[in-house]
């Protein structure tokens, strides 16, 4: 700090943390009341039970967390982490091609080219899967194409399946990939992809070799941010895909709207969350370990 | 000399399949915004053939005045909440960056739970919150929620912000005589003024266009446009949200170019660095 060196100053260091904690204090307030403790309540209702009338009752019972051990919400836990590592896995191979030409042969456009790809992303999301989900219907462009060159036959169908729901996440969520991804590349020395031309690998060989190993914390970053609003989304699900491809996020808002079983709703909500965190748990060791890695 | 000219050739060789991939991912990108705006001007209710251009559906939204309080209270919901989330998180993020005490690694983790919790855990968790203090889902319920997940966008874009500014133009400022609080007022938040608009238009945007928080949080009556939006679209073909996303989008467009112009309006660098992800 500046001040240490001036001790008249010294006597106001009381006063300028006074200040400074006085500026936190509202804005801390807030998240501790509106969030941390609305996340409290969720975890306790979790344990709770429902009266004969629906209404939630705060208690301390098992019932909701045995219940996630029935099979039919594994099917549903499993098949939403399924859609989501798909989901995550497409963003990947979209994202790499795209980040990587933007980023060696955007030239003064890359600010352009970026911009062009954020700006959709701030569409309302439900507009841009509506719109997203009259593309992909049976009668709609993408399918009309395909069949003309005789990809597809007249009983190919995208919405109602899984590859609906996935194409539906991969739209929503592409975004969240490509912008770290690029910025890694950025960050990237292009003359270890020289070296690599240099040593005669091939475009691919440079590619996986240099490329990926030197961006895999954009691509780390980017798999977080796409799967923790994937594995919670129920709206492409909803358009895209049909009552057997149900994913987490529609059990829980289920839970709530329709069926009433609040504490069992909540149940499924922190299942999600431990789910979540234990992927970010794995994400902030890998970091870490590659800090290391680099520092040494 | 040709060695290194063929070298050089080497690394300016256009990656054809990447270039073609991003073809493909642009054109994919953009048809189905493309294909609302269009069918927004559509004059048939169709979605797979286009009639010819009116604007019917446009007519139909000024008509309709369930949509219209749904409009009228997203834009309320959207000011409040960024008046809110602006006030708030441009202190905590002075806070944050200028003190280092207890309180602020506290601040600084808890600031951090919405960015990496899943929308629907926050929305039920809201829900859980006002219903469990008896208070019945509004208009209010919506505001609250949203200005509790907006706090975390403009600390982040401030804490940058502020950190990138120098703290001796406050010593500066107290060596001519200001006290610390007249200091942060004349000269610290003066400089942080286009990064603090910046935030607002981008928070703003964010909350009018935000579903699942507001439809945990929303009452009955009325209902903000994009949980109005849900509901109208669950039920099939309805070719008036075509001309209400159109609107959506040229407004969220609008609010995106202002957001990124503010810093160069005021003819510096250093406003919202949307494109680095920070």
């Amino acid at each position: 700090m500046a001040t240490t060196a001036r001790p008249p100053r010294a006597a106001g260091k009381a006063a300028r943390e006074r200040l400074w904690t006085w500026l936190m204090l509202p804005g801390t307030l807030w998240m501790t009341v509106f969030l941390l403790a609305s996340l409290i309540l969720v975890a306790t209702l979790a344990f709770g039970t429902t009266d004969p009338l629906g209404n939630p009752r705060f208690g301390f019972v098992l019932d909701n967390i045995t219940a996630l051990a029935d099979p039919a919400y594994r099917t549903v836990l499993l098949r939403s982490l399924g859609y989501a590592l798909v989901t995550c896995a497409v963003c990947l191979l979209i994202a790499y091609p795209v980040a990587y030409a933007i980023a060696t042969s955007g030239g003064r456009y890359k600010n352009v080219l970026i911009a062009a790809i954020v700006v959709p992303f701030f569409a309302n999301y439900l507009v841009r899967m509506y719109g997203w989900s009259v593309v992909l219907s049976d009668d709609g462009p993408l399918l009309r194409a395909l069949r003309a060159i005789g990809l597809a036959d007249g009983g190919t169908r995208i919405l109602q399946t899984g590859t609906g729901v996935v194409a539906g996440l991969v739209y929503g969520f592409v975004v969240f990939m490509i912008i770290p991804l690029y910025a890694a590349m950025e960050r990237m020395d292009t003359s270890l992809i020289e070296a690599g031309r240099d040593l005669y690998a091939g475009p691919l060989r440079t590619f996986l070799f240099v490329t990926v190993p030197a961006t895999r914390q954009g691509a780390a970053a980017g798999c977080v941010l796409v799967l923790l609003p994937a594995m919670g989304d129920f709206v492409s699900v909803q358009l895209m895909g049909g009552p057997d491809q149900i994913m987490i996020g529609n059990l829980i808002q289920d839970k709530f709207f329709q069926g009433q079983n609040w504490p069992l709703g909540s149940a499924l909500t922190m299942l999600l969350m431990a789910v979540l965190l234990l992927g970010m748990l794995g994400y902030l060791r890998r970091t870490r370990k590659d800090e290391a890695e680099a520092v040494r | 000399m040709r060695a290194a000219r063929g070298r050089r050739r080497g690394a300016e060789r256009r990656p054809r399949f990447a270039l073609a991939v991003t073809a493909v991912f642009f054109a994919l990108l953009y048809v189905p915004i493309g294909v609302v705006v269009l069918y927004s001007f559509n004059s048939q209710k169709s979605l797979t053939v286009f009639d010819g251009v009116s604007l019917r559906w446009y007519g139909a939204f000024l008509r309709d005045d369930v949509l219209l309080n749904s409009l009228g209270m997203s834009l309320r919901v959207s000011l409040v909440a960024m008046a809110g989330s602006v006030v708030l998180g441009v202190a905590l993020a002075l806070g944050l960056v200028r003190g280092r005490n207890r309180l602020g690694s506290f601040a600084g983790l808890v600031m951090l739970v919405p960015l990496i919790t899943p929308e629907i855990v926050t929305g039920v968790a809201a829900m859980l919150l006002f219903k469990g203090l008896g208070i019945t889902l509004s208009t209010t319920t919506v505001m609250l929620a949203e200005i509790t997940f907006s706090i975390s966008y403009v600390t982040v874009i401030l804490r940058s912000r502020v950190a990138a500014l120098n703290p001796e133009i406050e010593e500066a400022a107290m060596d001519l005589g200001a006290t610390r609080r007249q200091a942060v007022r004349l000269v610290t938040l003066p400089a942080l003024l286009p990064s603090i608009l910046a935030s607002a238009v981008l928070v703003f945007a964010l909350v009018f266009d935000d579903f699942v928080l507001a439809y945990f949080t929303t009452g009955v009556d009325p209902q903000p446009l994009s949980v109005r939006i849900y509901s109208a679209i669950r039920f099939g073909v309805q070719p008036t949200i075509n001309a209400v996303g159109t609107l959506m989008l040229a407004g969220s467009v609008g609010l995106i170019a202002l957001a990124l112009a503010i810093p160069r309006l005021f003819g510096r660098r250093g406003g919202l660095d949307l494109l680095s992800g920070e």
